[in-house]
């Protein structure tokens, strides 16, 4: 078979160039906000999504298989009739009462975004990005089930995100944990202005809250309903530290988020049904 | 060091097959035992290995492919990490004389070095984008115990990667 013979340094120097300028120019037009995801990128997505979700029901079951088949063996061989149909009904039991948890946590998540105005879409949580440096997480629903790019996302602690990239059947969650999401916010009880954004180690931080504000442990803060993304008076955390410098105009204020991302496991995703949310989609797309 | 198309396409094919498995492992297996802060970025193993030993002009182009593959699991995208990827080849034929991988120890420590300089650049990258460097240590601190996983494994890595590559087999001179 006749080799590549492109052995030249020209060669190397000219596709290195080629690949180089156009990762360059990559880089300059990704957008950190909201992402276009490309015809094959969505199929790629739609291919590989399942075998991750695939990951999450085989620790289920092998949890499944643990719990009510390896911790019973030692039980004697003239009950073993017996014990087949305990074993029946009890994993019978445990399956209804996996469903009927997860029911429960379903009507609560249902009932919890009421009052707001927008459909609402259930969605599990597949998995999460595979770098450590941003905090994004990808759920079970996509465009089929009507979800839109930059919708926001909660659970019934509070809010999770929103959604960054879409395909057919699956969608990236941008969480409020990554530095690039910036959630315009209150504090409840004094209705300070600030801007969270996520920082490393599961916090955020509240940004430019200026020092003389009276801040204490403990405040809530909710989400201020401006920047056309995340509706009014949703849960972002408590404010868990305040440091204040001696110099600077502003304060440092660290957020413990409400929502506990280390047991994420359904979330909702709100959709405005009207113009606004996609108007401004496109305003992005048009100053890109 | 010459590959005929399908040396390439098979490398290619089981090198993409690795990196599939490991990206759901970092981004579906961690998280469902638990493990949300913890992800070893495989692709930089994968990438360094081809700038360390793929010799072929279409470097840059296999680069540019696994970054796109793992641009599927992550919102990272494909451009920084084939940027940062190019100027690590380029890097290493400078001084390509000094690199061994002959013993485990030599390995390690030859990738640890790399996958450093990897994060500056990549991080440099991202916060000159976003205007803020302020995150600049936080990640570095949680990336450095990943970094040390993934430098520990890569001798065995890489003798995978030796075998899907057939480098020993091209480096003592054998026809193909």
């Amino acid at each position: 078979m006749k080799n590549l013979n492109f052995d030249s340094s020209r060669w190397k120097l000219l596709f290195n160039v080629i690949v180089g300028a156009y990762a360059l120019y990559g880089f300059a037009v990704q957008d950190y906000k909201v992402s276009n995801t490309s015809l094959f990128k969505s199929v790629l997505m739609e291919v590989l999504a399942p075998i991750q979700r695939g990951t999450l029901s085989f620790k289920e079951q092998v949890s499944s298989t643990i719990d009510h088949y390896f911790l019973i063996v030692n039980t004697s061989k003239e009950n073993t009739e017996l014990k087949k149909e305990v074993k029946t009904l009890e994993n019978r039991i445990f399956s209804l009462s996996e469903v009927k948890k997860e029911n429960q946590r379903l009507k609560q998540l249902l009932e919890f975004g009421r009052e707001i105005p927008r459909k609402k879409v259930l969605a599990q949580v597949v998995s999460w990005d595979s770098s450590n440096g941003f905090k994004v997480l990808r759920i079970n629903k996509g465009k089929n089930s009507g979800l839109k790019e930059m919708s926001p996302v909660i659970t019934m602690t509070g809010l999770v995100g929103y959604v960054y990239r879409l395909s057919a059947n699956y969608a990236d969650i941008l969480t409020i944990l990554d530095q690039n999401n910036r959630v315009d916010s209150i504090v409840a009880e004094t209705r300070t202005h600030g801007i969270v954004e996520g920082e490393s180690g599961f916090k955020c931080h509240l940004k430019y809250v200026n020092r003389t504000e009276k801040l204490e442990l403990g405040y809530e803060i909710i989400t201020a309903g401006l920047g056309e993304i995340y509706p009014k008076g949703i849960k972002v955390g408590k404010i868990t530290k305040i440091d204040k410098e001696n110099f600077g105009i502003t304060q440092r204020v660290e957020i413990t988020p409400s929502v506990n991302f280390h047991k994420l496991e359904e979330v909702v995703v709100l959709i405005e049904e009207d113009t606004k949310l996609s108007s401004f989609i496109s305003d992005q797309k048009d100053e890109k | 060091m010459k590959y005929s198309p399908l040396e390439i396409l098979l490398g290619l094919i089981k090198t993409t097959i690795l990196l599939i498995s490991l990206e759901v492992f970092s981004s579906a297996v961690l998280p469902a035992l638990g493990i949300i802060d913890f992800k070893p970025a495989f692709n930089v193993l994968i990438v360094l290995y081809l700038a360390f030993k793929i010799e072929s002009p279409i470097l840059p182009f296999l680069i540019l492919y696994f970054q796109y593959m793992h641009s599927i699991f992550s919102i990272e995208g494909w451009a920084t990490g084939t940027f940062t990827g190019i100027l690590i080849s380029i890097s290493v034929r400078f001084v390509k004389d000094m690199l061994s991988f002959n013993s485990a120890v030599s390995t390690i420590i030859v990738v640890q070095i790399f996958q450093i300089a990897w994060f500056i650049l990549v991080s440099l990258l991202l916060s000159m984008k976003l205007g803020d460097f302020s995150h600049f240590f936080g990640i570095f601190w949680k990336y450095l115990p990943e970094s040390f996983v993934l430098s520990l494994i890569s001798h065995h890595f890489f003798k995978l990667l030796d075998s899907f590559w057939i480098v020993n087999k091209k480096s003592s001179g054998a026809t193909l």
